[in-house]
């Protein structure tokens, strides 16, 4: 298997944000800031990928009829972990991810790739994918908080980039904003998606 | 494919039970090991912010002492001598509870300010944390803390579009120095 391939499919074909429109509460709630958004990204990809590794070790002794709550115990503990870790070292960014870092534990997109990969595919596969994903997600966490701080607040990560006279539309900071950005860009993401799937229908024609 | 080696005799009730229950017994011996390894450390970060914090609202102070019989009052010391009182305030303000840590004169009069936590809409009411508006309370008794709209130098001006926000920070701090106000009061008796 192709791991380039793997790794690849999350980023875009299959962009948890965008593509698949999975885990869009922290999507939302996380982005008002380039900061937050980043560190919610690197802490997803952190869990995506350690639970699909662990979950393609431990495949062979789950059991079929209690494979859901097993992951979910397992990433409860790898969450549990990045939790602990983070309060111990990185307290800034505990503080402000604040109640989301525990709601990891119920994103679909980690659980989905656990479901649909992992228990079906070996140790390294499974780490691309878990990391191709993660990536995905981190990428779009960062576009989102990036759209959302420069064009509310005139500053990426609090220092300013536009103008002082600048005066950024509120409502991008707020919900609201965040729901118009990622409309948009999921909009975006399918035109672009639409375009490429035809241009490799030509090429499969010629 | 690795399911496909489950049987019948797999799937009984027992062996089922016991596969979640070997899972989530690991998983807390992870769990247990890990916190042990990172607790004292957490401890001293919580330590740590907490006297930075309070060091950034009295820069004179040498250290900094608990205060038996009340939680979370602290006392700044300068060469032996009680410089300031560093007190929890809280109030609502307009998305929910502001929780504030104020730093208070041993005569009752507000210092400086740091805001813990708050639900405040961005860009209006969180600008109760910038040094503008939060330096109108340096100095003042809680007599002239009374919000106003109106440029001043007695009373505390209202910020832009949140008035709310402003009220809710001024009756926290208030509230704050009477609470020091009374504790001074008794200690002296």
């Amino acid at each position: 298997m192709n791991y380039w391939a793997i790794f690849k499919k999350g980023i875009f074909d299959q962009n948890p944000i965008f593509r698949l429109a999975l885990s869009l509460c922290p999507a939302l709630a996380v982005t008002s800031n380039v900061f937050n958004a980043l560190g919610m990204g690197l802490a997803v990809m952190f869990v995506i990928t350690a639970n699909n590794v662990v979950v393609s070790i431990v495949r062979r002794w789950v059991n079929q009829k209690v494979r859901v709550p097993v992951f979910i115990t397992i990433i409860a503990t790898i969450v549990t972990l990045t939790q602990l870790m983070l309060e111990a070292f990185l307290p800034a960014l505990y503080k402000e991810l604040g109640i989301y870092l525990a709601l990891i534990v119920v994103f679909a997109i980690i659980l989905a790739r656990a479901e649909v990969f992992a228990m079906k595919n070996g140790i390294v596969p499974s780490f691309f994918d878990g990391l191709g994903m993660g990536t995905g997600f981190a990428l779009a966490m960062l576009l989102v908080g990036t759209i959302r701080e420069v064009f509310g607040t005139g500053a990426f990560l609090g220092f300013p980039v536009l103008p002082a006279s600048y005066n950024g539309p509120l409502i991008l900071i707020l919900a609201p904003g965040a729901f118009m950005v990622i409309g948009l860009l999921i909009g975006l993401f399918n035109v672009i998606g639409e375009y490429r799937s035809k241009l490799a229908a030509q090429r499969g024609e010629a | 494919m690795a399911h496909d080696a489950h049987n019948e005799k797999d799937s009984s009730m027992l062996k089922i039970a016991m596969n979640l229950a070997i899972t989530c017994f690991i998983a807390g011996a992870i769990i247990a090991g890990t916190y042990s390894f990172t607790e004292p450390v957490a401890v001293q970060q919580r330590v740590k912010i907490k006297n930075d914090a309070m060091k950034e609202l009295v820069k004179d102070a040498d250290s900094f002492e608990a205060i038996q019989g009340k939680s979370d009052w602290y006392k700044a010391l300068k060469d032996g001598k009680v410089i300031a009182y560093v007190v929890p305030a809280e109030s609502k303000g307009y998305g929910g509870a502001i929780k504030m840590l104020a730093a208070v004169t041993p005569d009752a009069k507000a210092i400086d300010y740091k805001v813990l936590s708050h639900a405040e809409t961005p860009g209006l009411g969180d600008k109760m944390s910038e040094a503008k508006f939060r330096n109108q309370f340096a100095g003042k008794a809680t007599d002239d803390m009374v919000v106003v709209k109106t440029p001043t130098d007695k009373n505390i001006q209202a910020l832009t579009g949140a008035t709310i926000t402003s009220r809710a920070v001024t009756k926290g701090i208030k509230e704050a120095v009477e609470a020091v106000a009374e504790y001074t009061a008794s200690v002296k008796e």
